[in-house]
């Protein structure tokens, strides 16, 4: 096979479950222009610089439109792009402002002050399976905690799940590549739908918030900090949607991928049952190993980039393939070991650079208490299919399902 | 710590909001002799730095090997 079509076979559905060797022959390419003019990088350096590089730009607007998406692009009215899709300053100064009610310096403990109800969540979701001997990691688990702690915090009421769960899957499409022949503008078009629609419940949502506010984070977006600059009504919903769909799509695959990951090494199990605190540099390295995020591809080049040994030219599409780089044994040793206890653990698990995850400091506090609660107390569990069926998309990688036996619960 | 490797991602004041705090966007303050009940907040912090540039060194304690990274960035 040449490099050309590796792309392509990567995102092919079949290699859904193990896409590691894969990645493995790609890097073999560092840089690796595939037949559709797209740049592929794959390993660590390249990437961590890539991420860096101000000229590549996040901004879909900079895109040269391939076939198919010329009329999407042009169509796109519907939303202005969140921060995740700009480039300094516009980035900035939404990031700085999304910041101010989630973390340092204006809201130093809004994350950790969480830990408690995190905690009592898992516990009660762990509750609810004290009679059953079977369970789905992914519904009964990992896909409603997640859920409650997003709505907690932006302030969505938790019975309209329902609504925007529809919303915020046809949004997530809209990131897969999709199949061989295939043309996105179908998926393109249903997301573009979907983020208005969503646009449009959360701008009502803004609204009531505005009139009446709480202690949660559209409250205080729509507060505004007295005559400091603030968002737009406009900008304020891109980013509610942003918000919403990133704490909604992405921690589901870091718990699932993290409990399939300690059930298929039952001494890292064993071990995060006998210290909690191994949580910690468990979840980095599960970042690492299996990122719920595989490959960032929405990234243009500006100006034309020399790296690893290839220009890229100004007006490509790159993407950059976050799981393989964390795979470079050039940057770690015995990088296809998941290793709990690994140090100087430099993952590109979140990304890296202005784009860092927003939500990372979250996303670990749920994984941690997720994976230590669910190893203390599910009795010998064990996996009922290995490996269990994925998700479609290539993107944003997990399990549909996790089904999972065990011999009870402890309290 | 090592302000040379530091990127301001601001991960240690989420996780030890009690020993890192963030002075605007750029400047991180911290508290170099933390006391043994900030220890776990500590760990958290150095774990989650995105550049590995807080090394940890407990009296008494086994010290961390945060010898951050394998070799020179490229």
């Amino acid at each position: 096979m040449t490099s050309a079509t590796l792309l392509r076979r990567i995102t092919d559905y079949a290699a859904r479950a193990d896409p590691y060797p894969l990645y493995a022959e790609l890097r073999r390419t560092p840089v690796a222009r595939q037949e559709d003019g797209v740049y592929a990088v794959s390993t660590y350096w390249e990437i961590a610089g890539l991420l860096h590089d101000p000229r590549l730009s996040s901004d879909p607007r900079n895109r040269v439109p391939t076939a198919g998406e010329e009329d999407i692009l042009e169509e796109e009215q519907g939303l202005p792009p969140s921060f995740l899709r700009l480039d300094p300053p516009e980035h900035d100064r939404l990031r700085r402002l999304a910041t101010r009610p989630f973390g340092p310096p204006d809201s130093l403990r809004r994350v950790s002050d969480m830990r408690g109800d995190l905690a009592r969540m898992v516990s009660g979701l762990i509750d609810g399976l004290r009679d059953r001997e079977q369970a789905d990691i992914v519904e009964d688990f990992a896909y409603p905690f997640p859920v409650m702690v997003i709505c907690n915090l932006l302030g969505v009421p938790h019975e309209d799940e329902g609504r925007f769960h529809v919303w915020a899957e046809a949004i997530v499409a809209g990131l897969d590549p999709g199949e061989e022949g295939e043309g996105p503008a179908e998926r393109l078009r249903a997301a573009q739908r979907a983020r208005m629609e969503l646009g449009r419940y959360l701008a009502g949502l803004i609204e009531d918030r505005r009139r009446a506010p709480g202690g949660d984070m559209l409250s205080a977006l729509a507060a505004g900090h007295g005559d400091r600059e603030r968002m737009s009504p406009l900008e304020l919903v891109v980013t509610a949607v942003l918000l919403l769909i990133a704490g909604h799509e992405t921690t589901v695959n870091l718990i699932t991928n993290g409990m399939l990951t300690l059930l298929r090494h039952p001494d890292a199990l064993r071990r995060l049952r006998e210290e909690p605190g191994l949580a910690v540099p468990l979840v980095e390295e599960l970042l690492r190993y299996e990122p719920p995020v595989q490959l960032l591809p929405q990234r243009t080049a500006l100006a034309d980039i020399d790296v690893g040994g290839v220009t890229i030219p100004r007006g490509a599409p790159v993407w950059l393939v976050l799981a393989s780089g964390n795979r470079d044994p050039r940057r770690f040793p015995d990088p296809d070991r998941f290793d709990p206890g690994r140090t100087g653990n430099e993952h590109l698990g979140f990304g890296g650079g202005i784009h860092y995850c927003f939500g990372a400091p979250l996303a670990r506090l749920e994984a941690q208490v997720a994976l230590t609660e669910l190893a203390r107390r599910l009795v010998e569990p064990r996996l009922v299919e290995d490996p269990p069926p994925y998700r479609r998309n290539p993107v944003l990688r997990g399990p549909r399902h996790l089904p999972v036996a065990f011999d009870g619960c402890v309290p | 710590m090592d302000l040379n490797r530091c990127e301001a991602y601001a991960q240690c004041a989420f996780q030890a909001p009690d020993v890192f705090a963030m002075h605007g966007e750029e400047a991180l303050m911290y508290e170099p002799c933390p006391g043994d009940e900030r220890r776990e907040q500590v760990m958290r912090a150095a774990a989650s730095c995105p550049v590995q540039a807080i090394l940890v060194e407990w009296p008494g304690g086994p010290a961390v090997p945060e010898e951050a990274g394998t070799g020179a960035r490229g």
